[in-house]
């Protein structure tokens, strides 16, 4: 199963769909978890989800606002979109009942 | 500070892989985070990269079973080609002396002066396949023994340096594997051969120690790496 950070980072990803890539998807944790996101933690992540096959990545364009530096584009493998879908039920399901729940 | 900054950026940015460092530092720009900040950043990405290397076995393997107990058995043939060398140049008796002929020793010399360039070569160039990115590990924990027995040296008649005759080989050894780690399978069978033949001459003359037989593995390594390279690299070496 996944872990958390994997849920947000293919969520983010997912989320912003062709926009997807390193800062971006910082960005969307970061506004998210109200928490800094590192870049150590984002890039190792996304290394290890990619090697399990749940999440693509190729180099995109540079841009004058990143220097002149290529991003690291993302998406999301149907695989990818199965492993956060059977997370997501998890946690649904685990939480039914919980007092912090709204019925 | 901001030049020096500015120059810590650029050498800790080096680590990392050409696409990465790319890709980070371009987050890191368009975040318009410090130069400070992107060094704390980029470091603790190099050290979480590094630090998912050693889950794999093949560092372990490098830096445990063959750098260190390896530079143990070589400072001890560097010492006893120095005592040899030392005797048939007529220098004062050391405390390690054979009874054999100036010609025998000659020959057994020349024999043991092969072997360590043999072994420490194969040595060298093991530790460098099986696990390129960790190398400084290995060669910081071939150093340990190294420096040990240098403070421990107390033989008047020789040099201290004796006992690192076995490093240029060593040095050789990992050049290769760094530029090209692959062996061709004659070159690593031949060096096999040779290996074996050498040492069952010196046995025979009673000029091997018998935990001087664990060396022949590095040679015979190289002989699994020319035949099945897959199976002992790592695809993140």
């Amino acid at each position: 199963m996944l872990g958390e950070f994997e849920y947000l980072l293919i969520t983010a990803a997912a989320t912003l769909g062709d926009n997807a890539y390193g800062a971006s998807i910082r960005e969307e944790i970061e506004t998210a978890t109200g928490r800094k996101c590192s870049i150590g933690a984002l890039y190792t992540t996304i290394d290890r989800l990619e090697k399990k096959g749940l999440v693509k990545t190729w180099m995109g364009e540079a841009t004058t606002e990143r220097g002149g530096r290529a991003k690291r584009m993302l998406q999301v493998t149907p695989k990818g979109v199965e492993s956060a879908k059977a997370f997501y039920e998890v946690v649904m399901r685990m939480s039914r009942g919980a007092s912090w729940v709204e019925s | 500070m901001t030049h020096a900054v500015r120059f810590l950026l650029e050498l800790v940015s080096r680590r990392l892989e050409p696409d990465e460092r790319e890709a980070v530092l371009g987050d890191l720009s368009e975040d318009g985070a410090s130069d400070l900040r992107s060094v704390i950043e980029i470091t603790w990405l190099v050290v979480r990269r590094h630090a998912a290397l050693w889950q794999d076995w093949r560092p372990w393997l490098a830096a445990l079973a063959v750098a260190l107990p390896a530079s143990f058995l070589l400072m001890g043939v560097s010492f006893s080609i120095s005592c040899t060398f030392q005797r048939l140049m007529g220098g004062p008796q050391s405390s390690v002396t054979h009874a054999a002929t100036a010609h025998e020793d000659s020959l057994m010399l020349l024999c043991q002066v092969m072997l360590l360039l043999l072994w420490s070569w194969a040595v060298g160039f093991v530790v460098g396949c099986l696990s390129r990115r960790t190398l400084w590990a290995s060669c910081v924990l071939s150093a340990f023994p190294c420096a040990y027995c240098l403070t421990k040296f107390h033989e008047t008649s020789l040099t201290r340096l004796c006992l690192l005759l076995f490093v240029p080989p060593a040095i050789a050894g990992i050049y290769r594997s760094v530029r090209t780690n692959e062996i061709n399978q004659k070159t690593s069978v031949a060096l096999l051969i040779t290996a074996t033949v050498l040492m069952f001459g010196a046995w025979v003359n009673g000029a091997l120690w018998a935990p001087n037989w664990m060396l022949i593995l590095p040679v015979s390594f190289t002989v699994l790496l020319a035949w099945r390279p897959d199976l002992w690299r790592a695809s993140s070496n």
